[in-house]
Parts: C-alpha cells; sequence; structure tokens
C-alpha cells in the first residue's frame, strides 16, 4: 500500500525536477539540479567510461547496486520516461481506455538482441540507438521540442499583453527545431504514449536498452516479489495491475527481468499473499553451483570485452563510411567530431540552456551515426563570447567543461569571407557588419578611399559564427566552416586598427 | 518736510505700461528663464560644447546654455532617450552610452513633468540573453531605472513599417513604435570607432529604432544612416564624449584592460544631427567630409556640417 504511494510521489518529483531542468535551465542551473542527470544510467555509464568523474561514477554504481538489491526500482522511481509512460496510461484509463493488463511471454529476441546491438553500434561510434530509445535523452527532447516552444510561445504573447501597462519583459527565445526532428520526436512520443495506453511499461520490456540492461540485473535481485499460492484465492487482480506485464497469476510467478517494480500488485492482492521480501541465495536452487556460475560470469565478460574490441576497431571504417562530407560545427568543448559524436546521446540538455540558442537539433547532419545531435546553428543564431554552459551541463562528456578563458580562445571553426559575394567588394559600399560582431578582432577593415574592405585574421578567428549570423548577404558572403578537431586561436592583445593620424587634440575644442 | 519724488501721469504710464509688457510677456511666452538665459546669450546655440566635468554635471551645463530642458519637454509628454546599448560591454569599454549621463538625462526629462520616459535600444545581436546581457553590463538598465526611466526589452512585434520621404536607398523602414508615438525624441549616442562606418555618433545611434538594420549594410551603410534622417530628427542629440573608444569599435574588447580608450570629458548637444557629427568627428580626431553619412546628410539638407556657420557656445568646466 505504501510502496504505490512513495513511488508516486517520489517519481512524480523526479519528473518535475527534469521538467523544470528543460523547460527553465537558466533559473536552475546554478542551483546544481543538473546533479540529477548523474543518477541517470545512460548519461552517467557513458561519462563513467569516456571521463571519469566521482559523482557520475557514484550515480552508476547506484543504479546498479539498487537493481541487484531491489530489482528495477530505477524503472518506477528514476526514470523520467517510466514516470511519462505511468502518466500516459493513467490518463488514458481516465478517457475510458483499456485498464486492466494481461500476462505476455517474454521478449527475449527482441530486447537482448536490440540491447546487444544497441552496445556494439555504441562502441562502434554509431549513436543512433542510444539516441533513438534511451529513456532519458529521449524524455530531454520531448520537453524540448515539444513543450517547450508553445509555453515560450504563450509566455510571448501573455508579456505582449502587458505592454499597453508599460509592463515590458524580454522575450523568450525558443531553439530552432527542424521539421524532419519536430516530426519524429512527436511520432516518437505518439508510439510510446500508445504503448503506454494499450500495454502499460511494454516500451520497457522490448525497445528500451536500459530496461533490458537492468532486466539482466533484475533477475540477480536480493529482494523480490513472491507470491504465495497458499493464500491466493485466484482473484488475478494482480495481474490486472501489471502494467510490466510480468505476473503470470495462474502459475503464481512473477519475471523478475520484467519486473519494474511499481508494486501495484502489492496493492491489489486483498489476502496479502504478495510479498517483497530478500530471498536468500545460497542454495536457492537444486540447479546453482559456484562453479557454473563462476563460468558464466567469466564467458559474459570475455564476450563482452572481446565484442567492445572488435566494435571499438570498427570506429575508423565506420566513421569513414557514415562522415557527411560538410562537417557541422561542434560546440566549443567538443574537441571535434569524432569525440562529440561518438559520446552524445541527443538529449538536448545543451540546447535548453544555450543562452542564445545557437545550439539546435540536426536530423541527419552528421550522418547515421550522429542521428538527431545538435550542432552550432549559425543561420539561426551565434555562440556567446563569455558562455560555457553547455558544456557544464552536458552529463555524458560530450561537450567537455571548459574554463571561460579557454574557451574564449577554444577555436570550433573558421571564417571564410567570400568576396565575389560581400557587398563591400561588390558594390563598394561600406557594410562591416560582420567585423562589428566579431567577440576576436578577427576580422579587419583595410580602407580604399573611405571605403571599408573586410578580412579574416585567420589566426584570431575562433569560429563563434556571429558574423556568418549577421552576414546582411543571401547566400552568406561569410561563412564559417567546420573544424574536425578543435583547435586553439591566439590572443588578440593589442588594438589593430591603426590610430587616425593627428589624434585627439588634448586642449580646447578642435572648432 | 518730506522730499518725495512725484511722478508725473506720463511717466507713471509710461513706466507703468513698460513694466507691464515685460511681465507681461514673459508671461505668454511662460519661460521666465528664457530672460534670464538672454543675459548670457541672445539666442540658444545651434551647438553646445562642454569638457573637463563628469557626465552629469556636463549636461546640466550644456543644457542650460541651451535654454533649459523646458525648451524639449513638457508637461506631460511622453519621451523615448535613445542611448547606444549595443554591445554587452562594461561602461570603462565605452562601447556604450555612459549610465550617469542616461540617468541625469532622464531625471531631467522626469524634472521637466515628462509623463514617461522610456529607455531602450535594438541589440545588434538580438538573441535575448544577449540584449539582457547589453542592459545589465552597460548599466544603463539599473541607471535609468533609478532615475525613474521604463527601460524596454525589445522584441519583433514592437516596430511598425514607415516611408521615407525623399529618401534614396532606405525608402521604407520598421521604426520602434514607441518613437513612433512619444512626443519627445533624445538621441544619447556615445561617440566611438566603427570599424564600417569609420565613427559611430547620433545619426548611427538611429540605426538602434529600426528593426532591421541589416537592410542599411546590404544596400549601403552611409546613405541608409542619412536616409533614415528624412524620417525622423530627434528633437535633441547628446553625444557622449567623455570616455572614446579609439579602436576595435563599435564592440570593443570584452577586456577593459586591453580597450583602446581615451577620456575625452567632453559633451555635445544639438538639435542638428548633422552639426553634432560634425563636431564629435572633429573630438575624435577625424575630418567629417570622410565620413560618408555626415557628408550625405549635409547634402540632403538634414543639418549643416559647417560648424563655421554656426553659432556654437562652449564651456571648460
Amino acid at each position: 500500500m505504501i510502496w504505490v504511494r512513495i513511488r508516486q510521489v517520489f517519481s512524480i518529483l523526479v519528473f518535475l525536477l527534469f521538467a523544470l531542468l528543460f523547460l527553465l535551465p537558466e533559473r536552475f542551473i546554478h542551483s546544481g539540479l543538473h546533479g540529477l542527470v548523474a543518477f541517470q544510467f545512460v548519461p552517467a555509464l557513458i561519462r563513467t567510461l569516456s571521463e571519469p568523474e566521482a559523482l557520475f561514477a557514484a550515480g552508476v554504481v547506484f543504479v546498479l547496486l539498487i537493481t541487484l538489491c531491489f530489482g528495477r526500482v530505477y524503472c518506477s522511481f528514476l526514470c523520467p520516461l517510466g514516470t511519462l509512460q505511468d502518466i500516459l496510461s493513467r490518463l488514458s484509463a481516465r478517457m475510458g481506455a483499456r485498464r486492466t493488463y494481461r500476462y505476455r511471454p517474454p521478449r527475449n529476441i527482441l530486447r537482448y538482441g536490440l540491447l546487444a546491438i544497441t552496445a556494439i553500434s555504441a562502441s562502434a561510434g554509431a549513436m543512433t540507438l542510444i539516441a533513438a530509445l534511451d529513456p532519458f535523452s529521449l524524455t530531454g527532447r520531448l520537453f524540448k521540442h515539444l513543450v517547450h516552444p508553445p509555453l515560450a510561445w504563450v509566455y510571448n504573447t501573455a508579456t505582449g499583453l502587458l505592454k499597453p501597462f508599460d509592463i515590458y519583459r524580454h522575450p523568450l527565445d525558443t531553439a530552432f527545431v527542424p521539421l524532419s526532428v519536430a516530426v519524429f520526436t512527436g511520432l516518437f512520443l505518439a508510439g510510446v504514449a500508445y504503448l503506454a495506453a494499450r500495454h502499460g511499461r511494454l516500451y520497457c520490456n522490448t525497445l528500451c536498452p536500459v530496461g533490458a540492461f537492468l532486466g539482466l540485473l533484475g533477475r540477480l535481485s536480493l529482494f523480490r516479489l513472491r507470491l504465495n499460492p497458499s493464500g491466493c484465492r485466484e482473484c488475478a487482480r494482480c495481474e490486472d495491475v501489471c502494467k510490466a506485464g510480468c505476473l503470470d497469476a495462474r502459475s503464481a510467478s512473477i519475471d523478475e527481468s520484467r519486473c519494474v517494480r511499481c508494486f501495484n500488485c502489492l496493492q491489489a492482492c486483498s489476502k496479502n499473499t504478495i510479498r517483497f521480501r530478500p530471498v536468500r541465495r545460497p542454495g536457492a536452487g537444486p540447479d546453482w553451483s559456484p562453479s557454473r556460475r563462476a563460468l558464466i560470469a567469466s564467458l559474459a565478460a570475455a564476450l563482452t570485452t572481446g565484442t567492445a574490441a572488435i566494435s571499438f576497431s570498427l570506429r575508423q571504417p565506420l566513421a569513414a563510411a557514415t562522415t557527411p562530407k560538410t562537417l557541422p560545427v561542434t560546440p566549443p568543448g567538443s574537441t571535434g567530431f569524432a569525440a562529440f559524436t561518438h559520446l552524445c546521446t541527443a538529449c538536448s540538455l545543451c540546447i535548453s540552456v544555450c543562452p542564445t540558442k545557437v545550439l539546435t537539433p540536426s536530423f541527419m547532419d552528421y550522418g547515421p551515426a550522429g542521428f538527431l545531435q545538435p550542432k552550432m546553428n549559425y543561420e539561426k543564431s551565434f555562440c556567446d563570447f563569455e558562455c560555457t554552459l553547455c558544456g557544464r551541463v552536458c552529463p555524458t562528456g560530450a561537450i567537455g567543461n571548459l574554463a571561460p578563458e579557454d574557451k574564449k580562445l577554444t577555436k570550433i571553426g573558421e571564417a571564410k569571407l567570400l568576396d565575389d559575394l560581400c557587398v563591400v567588394y561588390v558594390d563598394h559600399n561600406n557594410c562591416g557588419a560582420c567585423g562589428e560582431v566579431c567577440p576576436t578582432g578577427a576580422i579587419r577593415f583595410v580602407e580604399k578611399e573611405t571605403i571599408l574592405y573586410p578580412e579574416v585574421d585567420a589566426k584570431f578567428c575562433i569560429g563563434c559564427g556571429a558574423c556568418e549570423l549577421v552576414c546582411p548577404t543571401r547566400p552568406r558572403s561569410i561563412v564559417v566552416d567546420a573544424l574536425a578537431v578543435h583547435t586553439r586561436a591566439e590572443k588578440n592583445i593589442s588594438p589593430p586598427t591603426p590610430k587616425r593620424p593627428g589624434g585627439l587634440p588634448d586642449e580646447g575644442f578642435p572648432f | 518736510m518730506t522730499t518725495s519724488k512725484k511722478y508725473n501721469r506720463r511717466e507713471v504710464i509710461s513706466k507703468g505700461l513698460s513694466l507691464g509688457f515685460m511681465a507681461g510677456s514673459a508671461w505668454i511666452l511662460g519661460r521666465p528663464d528664457y530672460l534670464i538665459a538672454q543675459n548670457r546669450l541672445p539666442a540658444p546655440p545651434d551647438l553646445v560644447a562642454v569638457r573637463n566635468g563628469e557626465p552629469d554635471a556636463m549636461f546640466q551645463k550644456a543644457i542650460e546654455l541651451m535654454g533649459g530642458m523646458s525648451q524639449f519637454v513638457k508637461k506631460g509628454q511622453t519621451v523615448v532617450v535613445k542611448p547606444n546599448i549595443g554591445f554587452p560591454r562594461v561602461p570603462e569599454i565605452a562601447a556604450t552610452t555612459n549610465p550617469i549621463l542616461v540617468k541625469a538625462i532622464v531625471k531631467a526629462c522626469r524634472d521637466a513633468g515628462a509623463a514617461r520616459v522610456y529607455v531602450f535600444d535594438t541589440v545588434v545581436l538580438t538573441a535575448s540573453r544577449n540584449a539582457k546581457n547589453c542592459y545589465t553590463l552597460s548599466g544603463i538598465e539599473s541607471a535609468a531605472r533609478s532615475a525613474g526611466a521604463i527601460v524596454v526589452p525589445v522584441d519583433d512585434f514592437s516596430y511598425r513599417e514607415v516611408t521615407i520621404p525623399g529618401a534614396k536607398t532606405l525608402k521604407t523602414a520598421d521604426v520602434h513604435s514607441l518613437v513612433l508615438d512619444s512626443d519627445v525624441l533624445i538621441n544619447v549616442p556615445v561617440l566611438k570607432h566603427h570599424s564600417s562606418a569609420h565613427l559611430t555618433i547620433a545619426m548611427k545611434n538611429l540605426m538602434g529604432i529600426v528593426k532591421n538594420r541589416m537592410i542599411y549594410h546590404l544596400s549601403g551603410l552611409d546613405q541608409c544612416i542619412a536616409d533614415f534622417c528624412l524620417f525622423r530628427k530627434p528633437d535633441l542629440n547628446v553625444v557622449d564624449a567623455y570616455r572614446v573608444l579609439r579602436s576595435r569599435g563599435p564592440s570593443g574588447p570584452t577586456d577593459p584592460k586591453i580597450a583602446d580608450t581615451s577620456l575625452k570629458k567632453t559633451l555635445l548637444m544639438s538639435r542638428d544631427i548633422v552639426a553634432v557629427d560634425a563636431a564629435a568627428a572633429k573630438i575624435f580626431g577625424a575630418d567629417p567630409l570622410d565620413i560618408g553619412y555626415i557628408r550625405i546628410a549635409h547634402q540632403q539638407k538634414t543639418g549643416n556640417m559647417n560648424l563655421n556657420e554656426l553659432k556654437i557656445a562652449t564651456f571648460t568646466m
């Protein structure tokens, strides 16, 4: 009874915190709320494997430990997508859709097969399946691409209505979402909603790689749900409420690998015949032997390392086959194309927090291996010189955390001036929009007959994209080319424009 | 015995009439300070230049020489004060108008009886976060608010399209509706180096009340800057040359330590936007003839760039 209530309150709380994190990042980023992400399994695992950090390693260990102790409580307490599915199925039940669930046989080939393919492809450098299926990233995209834009629209409309009363507020910017990404995200949400409404947690037990992996551990869990056949009246109410479809009332068995620990069955049973208790391990079953278990464990370990080694060696050929011809610019701190695409799960937290909204989701801009990953979109905005927020929030380490002084010299791309398009070179009219906004003074002007011709001094350019954003010509006559591997720009300390002859008169007025 | 001067009838009538005439004319003109100001200058000058003071003190002196704020702002009017807040820079970089000056102007407007004083600028990179940074880092938001101004963040829906009569290139523009709907426009640019327009002063500062500044860049910056003044000339231009950014304008570097500024402690004021730009160019050490938009605006009869034809009041504090 109490377990269900605790689960509901706790999971809704976690869900709301994630909603706040994705919807109002500016307010919550300084409160350290993004530390919550360390307890999301996929980002924490990737971070721990790529650049270990205590908090994230603790997150992984925590999730593994609670699963070994209590089974897949993660899926019902910590996973935002799990909570979202519960909310959706509750809503659909309210609206008169199907109310009861039935036992379904496990789809082991599907879920473990998908888990294996996801893990192998991810270690081979293709994050496609992770990006598509990881529940945390999926929820992040739902918040960012589907929930945030209408909320921002409502906010901006409301502030517009306050103008006649002399109350003015800065508008809320939303990141540009390409139609392909919006449609994909929308369809995926529809699919998840349908599965949740019709079949409860079927997603978690078929498609979700985290569910499949924790299911493997869940088989070993110390605490188990046990149905005591002696007191059972075979009313099957427990099976009716089992949204994971893992409780078979007829055989009085519960599939520990699929049970998401919602504890609905505990609540449903009027006779208290279902108990959540630790099960003594040694000698639990006649087919158990230490040597056999050790053999299985070592075989599994050998298999995993072998596969990992093989798939790591696949990185080069895979990258060669899937890397697009023109690379998108990757955010500062990501160190380059390969490092970024190999680690990003497309959770869109960086997009949420980006103050200028220069980070926008892409569909296939990184090629199929970098499905949905964000890119620096200089047609929409520019990278703020002083800002390092994306690196501070990135949970997987795909975008590294740069010190502000390092960020200002991190060269993520290089501006190229196309003087066959530039109005100054073509029309001999002053324009200079690019130079106005260049934060490093990399764009200099050479004066010929009072007309100022722009030139790019590449050694100072960091590729922030402000020049490309403001360039008035179409197509743009100054564009930032991505650097496959980020480098370091020189610091511009001297005022590059020569002082005008004559200088300032110091005494009196010059007229 | 009493010695009392006796007035005859004629004297009484003539003195009475002249006194009455003086008092009456002062009453009708409604500005007794005009008569006082006449003691120093016979008529308001075309251009006022003050140097060697703090921004607010120089403004007080200049507006006094111009005949007082009541010349420009009447009781109950709405005023737009348009500083340069184009970049997220601290005042020490001098890429933005000095906040102390903005505060003094807002206060003078309020003291003159302005019903509402609006302060805003269309920042160059319009992302909302960047606009916030510009407003806060420049110190203008807090300074203007403390003097009773309404600081207005700009969004896409703040503008209305207008046609510009006689314009050569910029025939239409989307102008901020507060400028269109307010009674008084006070233009408060900062004098600084500009990478593509040589200098930015008063005329260039008006790009910040227009939505699509890229039209200017695309179709000829100098001509468009001059064209806009055919639509609307500010009622008063106050040029902040207290601290002058000498190079890497208009933004300046982000680090104040390497900003190439010089302390000129100068303030210019005029109704004539061309004259004030020409004078400011000279303060910078440039020839106004080299600045395209000053030349064009003079030719288009927006104002007079020939300073020797103007009545200039100077004051050193």
